[in-house]
């Protein structure tokens, strides 16, 4: 493997790792943004997995992450806790209980196995209309999840869950999902959506299946979703309504300004981005720098994130790597993305 | 009166010359016929003289004037009307309403005399007034995406292959209809594939290929059938 | 009582008049933007949030109620235009699928403006509370509001109707929905076309503005959001590209939601709004123009 190749996976993973570092010797209170960080390093590959190889929008990735949630949620928080805070969860949710890593993989499986039943049909769709139809199952899944007892705890936080992620498990999910999504770009099947993207009608000429390939993504896509997901509950008390449009903007937000058209551009944006938001946010109880205090009303850090968003995306839509990997000396093709469909005015 | 200049025009669309250095100019009163084989480089000409393509070198002069870098609808409020390639009628608007469109681009606040003369240069447009455009056949929505080309009463008619797909009938109505246009005052700058009859109607035609001119040809070099191919696939 | 055993009376019928009124009002809104601009505005809902605000502001003014009006109409006005310049007119040249996203980003940052300006329990704009009042008619009581909504969405869009059937600038816009390539090379003016859509969109929303405060007299940084989003998916569903099966993509929704929601129970309405969305996916895919539109002429793909 040429060193090209490897700076591919080694960047971002080092990123990953260097913050996981970083996490570990600040203070227990900085530390949960840290720990934040990480976990959106972990949806923001997944939302790159399918949206920066086929250049078609989603909006839907989120449900997966909800989806993956209830799943490590519901099967890991204690049988005796969960009769008290969900009562009307379906009895053979009650009864089993598994551990950590594999509620972990089954949140992984499930995201993919909605994936797949939401691709199904939408595979087919680009642009605009899938835009839409991914932003349909967001508000499906979010409507059936916040009112469905039977699945999970409905409008009520997660609570009970074993918080098993600290640093270690979110930077190792982090690097798990970074993996994935370079062996995937790596693979026949990666490339091949990449070409779908770059001239759908060349690649239907080489026999490429748009609609298998999309779907194949999507499916992984979910998959690291679910498990990102999975992380998250893992985390904190997560609630129904924080897995919805805030979160689907932010990591949205997060892979568009980092470059939606490579790996190293989703981790960038997710590292970036959520330090200026972090910072923003810590910044509302007061902040030191070099000995000035800088204290903001609550909000500016979704503020300083949407101004932040709409200017790169007029500016610069290919974001700040521009859709290009890390790259060695030899510059490499900057690859289109979203704002392939140009329409001239 | 009105003059079209086009000089040494160059259109590019990102890697891709469409036009390189072309020059030609249409007087008023005149048909210039502009033929050449696909993908030549025509319509990118037209399209650049009305500012809906990227012009990346020489000028293109209505009256002297300067008109590149103009947006389309400041280029038809300055009296050059289009008849775009497929003719691009809004069908589900009626023939009236088609025409009364035409109308946006006229100089002289009139009552739409414009649209009167339409009808009386072709009559079937009259009878269908109040029918919805997509209705009607494909000489006469050709007629009338012409028509909504006068209703601004212009000085310069460009048009892009309006003969594809009709009858010859069809044809010889439509070119008929051209000739007394020209006559009528205005410059028409003509682009075709059908190279024989619009180099038999046209004062005067030039061929273009691979963006470039290759040739020009008067209508008695209408029946030079070895002079066109050559110039074609030259 | 019509149809007592469905739990449905002449109030309920009124009420669900009423909402797909509103939301004929707030699709043709988006309808009217989107048509010229092909754009989705996913703020749409945060334009009806700031004129609620001004109204907020009138009451706490104690200024006479139709002046409040003006102040909420010339905030929304303002907040249009500003949309349309500073966001829109940079992103004309991009995909869909972009300005989908950046309209996005636009409603996140201004519900997050709102959020710090007026914190979480918003402001208070229950001036035209009154309006929920019922009127006696002929024994049955049917709220003023609903009246009113029904009357000024009829209004509203027959209004609108005349606008674009019978003026120049109508026909202008019209043609710019349906091919504004070819338009444009007709004379028709991109800017003015767009310029006139953008204040319509606005107007509208501020009348939407006005009739949702009279239920809603609690305007909160999500403000009008909930519905936007539904009448989102109806006007898919109706059909995005033309303005009357937008109108009616929205009318039905809000219809279908007052009458169902007056009528089912609580428990049994709550999954409404998958129903619908799962409405959106089936005719995203079967048929994309929408349900309202003629198949064929020169109806395009989304």
């Amino acid at each position: 493997m040429t060193l090209r190749r490897l700076a591919e996976i080694l960047v971002p993973a080092a990123l990953v790792v260097a913050t996981a570092l970083l996490g570990l010797v600040v203070s227990s209170y900085l530390q949960a943004y840290f720990l934040d960080t990480l976990i959106k390093v972990s949806i923001v590959v997944a939302l790159y997995v399918f949206i920066g190889n086929s250049g078609v929008l989603s909006f839907g990735t989120i449900s997966f992450v909800a989806l993956g949630a209830w799943t490590a949620g519901v099967l890991t928080v204690p049988e005796e806790q969960k009769r008290i805070t969900m009562p009307g969860l379906a009895h053979v949710l009650v009864t089993t209980n598994v551990g950590n890593y594999t509620s972990l993989a089954l949140a992984a499986a499930v995201g993919a196995a909605a994936a797949v039943a939401a691709g199904l049909p939408l595979m087919r769709l680009s642009g605009l209309a899938a835009g839409i139809a991914t932003f349909a199952v967001l508000e499906i899944t979010n409507n059936v999840l916040t009112y469905e007892q039977r699945i999970g705890p409905g409008l009520n936080a997660f609570s009970g869950v074993p918080q098993t992620t600290g640093i270690w498990q979110a930077a190792i999910g982090g690097l798990i999902c970074v993996a994935f999504a370079y062996a995937y770009q790596r693979t026949r099947f990666g490339r091949m959506t990449r070409a779908t993207r770059e001239d759908p009608a060349a690649a239907r000429a080489s026999g490429i299946s748009i609609y298998r390939q999309r779907l194949l993504a999507f499916a992984l896509s979910g998959a690291l979703a679910g498990f990102a997901g999975g992380l998250y509950v893992h985390l904190q008390p997560l609630q129904v309504n924080g897995l919805y449009l805030d979160l689907t903007f932010i990591t949205l937000a997060m892979l568009v300004v980092g470059g939606s058209g490579s790996l190293l551009g989703a981790v960038v944006g997710a590292l970036a981005v959520n330090g200026i938001y972090s910072f923003f946010s810590a910044a509302t109880n007061g902040v030191d720098i070099f000995g000035w205090n800088l204290t903001v009303p609550s909000g500016t850090a979704e503020i300083v994130l949407g101004v932040l968003m709409t200017v790169v995306l007029i500016l610069r839509p290919n974001g700040i790597t521009g859709g290009r990997e890390f790259s060695l000396p030899r510059r490499r093709r900057p690859v289109a993305d979203l704002e392939k469909a140009r329409v001239p005015t | 009166m009105t003059q079209l200049a086009v000089e040494k025009l160059s259109v590019r669309y990102g890697a891709v010359e469409a036009v390189r250095g072309l020059s030609l100019e249409v007087r008023p009163g005149e048909i210039v016929g502009l033929i050449g084989p696909n993908g030549a480089g025509k319509s990118s000409t037209l399209q650049a003289i009305m500012g809906s393509a990227p012009v990346t070198g020489g000028d293109v002069k209505l009256d002297g004037r300067s008109i590149v870098g103009r947006r389309p609808e400041d280029v038809a409020r300055r009296g050059v009307a289009l008849v775009p390639e497929g003719r691009r009628i809004f069908g589900e608007l009626t023939v009236e309403e088609n025409l009364r469109l035409g109308l946006a681009a006229r100089r002289k606040r009139g009552n739409g005399a414009g649209i009167i003369r339409a009808y009386d240069l072709f009559p079937v447009l009259l009878e269908s007034r109040s029918r919805h455009a997509g209705f009607l056949s494909g000489g006469q929505q050709q007629q009338l995406a012409i028509g909504r080309a006068l209703a601004a009463d212009p000085d310069v008619l460009l048009l892009d292959e309006p003969s594809l797909g009709l009858a010859p009938k069809i044809v010889d109505v439509v070119f008929g209809a051209l000739r007394q246009i020209s006559d009528s005052g205005l410059a028409v700058l003509l682009v075709e594939q059908r190279a024989q009859r619009t180099v038999a109607l046209a004062d005067r035609s030039y061929v273009l290929a691979n963006g470039e001119l290759r040739l020009t040809l008067g209508p008695d070099d209408a029946g030079d059938t070895d002079r066109l191919v050559a110039a074609y696939l030259a | 009582m019509i149809l007592g055993f469905l739990n449905l009376t002449w109030p309920v019928f009124a009420d669900a008049l009423a909402l797909g009124g509103i939301y004929a009002l707030m699709a043709v809104g988006i309808g009217l933007v989107f048509g010229v601009l092909r754009l989705v505005n996913f703020a749409y809902g945060q334009l009806i949030m700031a004129g609620a605000f001004a109204l907020a502001y009138g009451a706490q003014w104690g200024l006479p109620n139709w002046v409040s009006i003006l102040f909420c109409f010339g905030v929304v006005l303002a907040l249009s235009v500003l949309m349309d310049r500073l966001v829109f007119r940079p992103l004309r040249t991009h995909s869909p699928a972009v300005m989908l996203v950046a309209t996005f980003a636009v409603a996140f940052l201004l519900q997050n403006i709102a959020l710090l300006a007026f914190g979480s329990l918003g402001k208070t704009a229950g001036a035209l509370a009154q309006l929920q009042a019922p009127w006696d008619i002929g024994g049955v009581f049917i709220r003023k509001i609903a009246i009113i909504a029904i009357t000024t969405a009829a209004g509203c869009l027959a209004l609108l109707q005349l606008l674009l059937t019978r003026t120049p600038v109508g026909l202008h816009m019209r043609a710019a929905a349906m091919d504004f390539r070819t338009a444009r090379i007709l004379g028709v003016r991109a800017n003015r076309v767009i310029g006139v859509a953008v204040l319509l969109s606005g107007l509208l929303a501020a009348v939407s503005a006005v009739l949702l405060t009279v239920e809603q007299t609690q305007v909160t940084y999500t403000f009008a959001l909930p519905e936007t989003i539904v009448v989102l998916a109806g006007v898919v569903v109706g059909g995005l590209n033309r303005p009357v099966p937008a109108t009616l993509g929205g009318f039905a929704i809000g219809f279908a939601y007052g009458l169902l929601g007056g009528i089912l129970p609580t428990n049994q309405s709550q999954y409404l709004n998958s129903f619908i969305f799962a409405a959106v996916i089936v005719v995203l895919l079967v048929r994309p123009s929408g349900l309202f539109t003629r198949a064929g002429g020169s109806v395009e793909r989304v």
